[in-house]
């Protein structure tokens, strides 16, 4: 440890001060706007966002699908992270990698594909229309259960991550000790594993979810206009109507849905420990 | 549970991430005119069709360009502030963090539509200048904690020594930190590489005419054309990033860093 400060200021400020400048600076001003009217402060920009129910619809549905992403993603999670602990090291290392692999691969590419699978023509409806199911396609695309589907692939490797690396510090014998004195695999997870991994969880459900509140591609691509999410609305907002007290208001709902969440999460992880 | 039953979790979750890729690349091997799958006839003429589209050209350029620079200037900055926050009894350390890491937390698109309207229009900065700067701030808190970590594993005496065996300070990093944390800041610029390079909702706001990321052109190419030439492009990427990282892997054990 060196005592000198200047010498380590002069090290560290560089770095805070672009953040600051580039980054942090203009974010505040465009969060300020909204509290701005004619006559000074004010929270007018809030009441009339809203006071309209299609903004309120957005706010709800993104909040919901977000809810519903962590949820689902935390079950399946549960189900691929055990299995991928109980397997022999050799195996457990490559099929590790094959649920990171999707991470390095661009959004744009990965939210592309389910285009491909649940377009008009794509392989959904061809099997539908194939069976007789339906004598034209339906519409898969544009409908918020594609929206759901898209950003649970994307966002599912960060909770199987967590969960991964939580349940790889559960003592080798505790499950099976559980078992052999009667719990069943509903009691072993409900005592056992879910409360060694607690921390696992809340980590990958706080990346799920806030991934998921501030993703733009899956809600663009698979959304449309038809089910926009705060992220859609916002680009509406400033391309469409020009409309940037609305802009600021979303913009201040995204940062601080994602803070709390941050937060909160932090804070159910530390005191039931 | 059983080897079956394993087996059959993993398969099925497996499938749901990696198969819809194996889809792109299929249905950009198509030899007809329009998106479809299973492909219309095998052929590769849309992934050779990408490369002689311009606009990808001069998009892929420019994300090059920011994914190199962006992340070798967040490094420049981010290296020393990683070294500092670890070394030095640093007054305001935690404002310094909670500052430098911002960028992970705040939403992207907030932040391109802020420089767009307080950077860009108001003092004529060119769009590529803005790009490169929200590039670099939101690689920077990679560099700093990817860097962070490997000078953990790095004792401190070690510099201590090489300063009393008469090193200046400045010798002492160049000599002896910086050799031993090369791995680190190899595996640090790969992670920024691959984040800038795909990064979409702070650089949306960003564009202008013939400037624009690669990701964002072949979001408004898509919503023109249905041809399967976004798919080739689509499955070139995918494989041009896993491969960078497999390598990576294979080089220098990247995932110890990350």
């Amino acid at each position: 440890m060196f005592l000198n400060r200047k010498e380590g200021l002069a090290l560290a400020l560089p770095a805070a001060f672009f953040t600051l400048l580039f980054f942090l600076v203009p974010v505040g001003i465009l969060l300020s706007v909204a509290f701005q009217s004619d006559t000074g402060w004010s929270l007018n920009g809030y009441f009339e966002f809203f006071s309209k129910p299609l903004n309120r619809a957005v706010f709800w549905r993104t909040l919901k699908l977000g809810l519903l992403v962590a949820g689902a993603s935390a079950i399946i999670g549960y189900a691929a992270a055990f299995c991928i602990v109980s397997l022999p090291p050799k195996s457990r290392g490559r099929i590790f990698g094959l649920v990171v692999l999707p991470l390095m691969i661009s959004p744009v590419a990965r939210t592309y594909a389910w285009i491909v699978i649940l377009g008009r023509t794509g392989i959904v409806n061809d099997v539908i229309v194939g069976l007789g199911l339906s004598d034209t396609p339906i519409r898969l695309l544009f409908t918020e259960t594609a929206v759901f589907i898209g950003l649970l692939q994307l966002f599912l490797p960060l909770m199987i991550i967590s969960l991964v690396s939580a349940m790889e510090n559960i003592p080798r014998d505790v499950i099976p000790a559980a078992r052999v004195l009667g719990a069943s695999w509903l009691q072993v997870f409900l005592r056992v594993i879910l409360p060694l991994t607690k921390e696992g969880l809340v980590i990958g459900g706080t990346l799920v979810f806030t991934g998921a509140l501030t993703a733009y591609i899956t809600p663009a691509i698979l959304g449309g206009s038809k089910v926009l999410m705060l992220e859609t609305l916002l680009y509406q907002k400033v391309n469409v109507s020009n409309d940037f007290v609305s802009a600021s208001v979303i913009a201040m709902i995204l940062i601080v849905m994602s803070f709390t969440a941050n937060i909160v999460l932090k804070r159910i992880a530390s005191v039931r420990r | 549970m059983s080897r079956l039953s394993i087996w059959i979790i993993l398969g099925v979750t497996l499938t749901f991430l990696i198969g819809p890729f194996l889809i792109v690349i299929l249905a950009g091997a198509s030899a007809g005119e329009a998106l479809s799958f299973p492909p219309q006839g095998l052929s590769l003429k849309w992934y050779a069709k990408v490369f002689t589209v311009e606009s990808f050209r001069a998009s892929f350029a420019l994300s090059m360009f920011l994914a190199i620079f962006g992340t070798l200037t967040a490094l420049l900055i981010g290296i020393p502030a990683a070294y500092a926050l670890n070394r030095y009894d640093l007054p305001w350390a935690e404002t310094i963090r909670t500052i430098v890491a911002a960028p992970i937390i705040v939403p992207g698109i907030i932040v391109g539509l802020a420089l767009l309207r307080y950077i860009v229009v108001p003092l004529n900065v060119t769009i590529t200048m803005a790009l490169f700067m929200v590039h670099t701030a939101l690689v920077l808190p990679y560099a700093v904690r990817v860097v962070s970590s490997s000078l953990n594993n790095l004792r401190g005496d070690m510099e201590e020594a090489a300063v009393i065996l008469g090193c200046t300070r400045f010798q002492a990093f160049t000599k002896v930190v910086l050799p031993n944390i090369r791995g680190g800041i190899l595996a640090a610029f790969i992670l920024g590489f691959v984040t800038s390079f795909n990064e979409v909702p702070a650089s949306l706001f960003l564009s202008g005419p013939g400037v624009r990321t690669l990701p964002i052109d072949m979001l408004s190419y898509m919503e023109i054309t249905f041809d399967p030439s976004v798919a080739a492009l689509s499955a070139i990427l995918a494989f041009l990033s896993v491969a960078i990282v497999f390598l990576a892997e294979r080089l220098l054990g990247f995932s110890r860093y990350v």
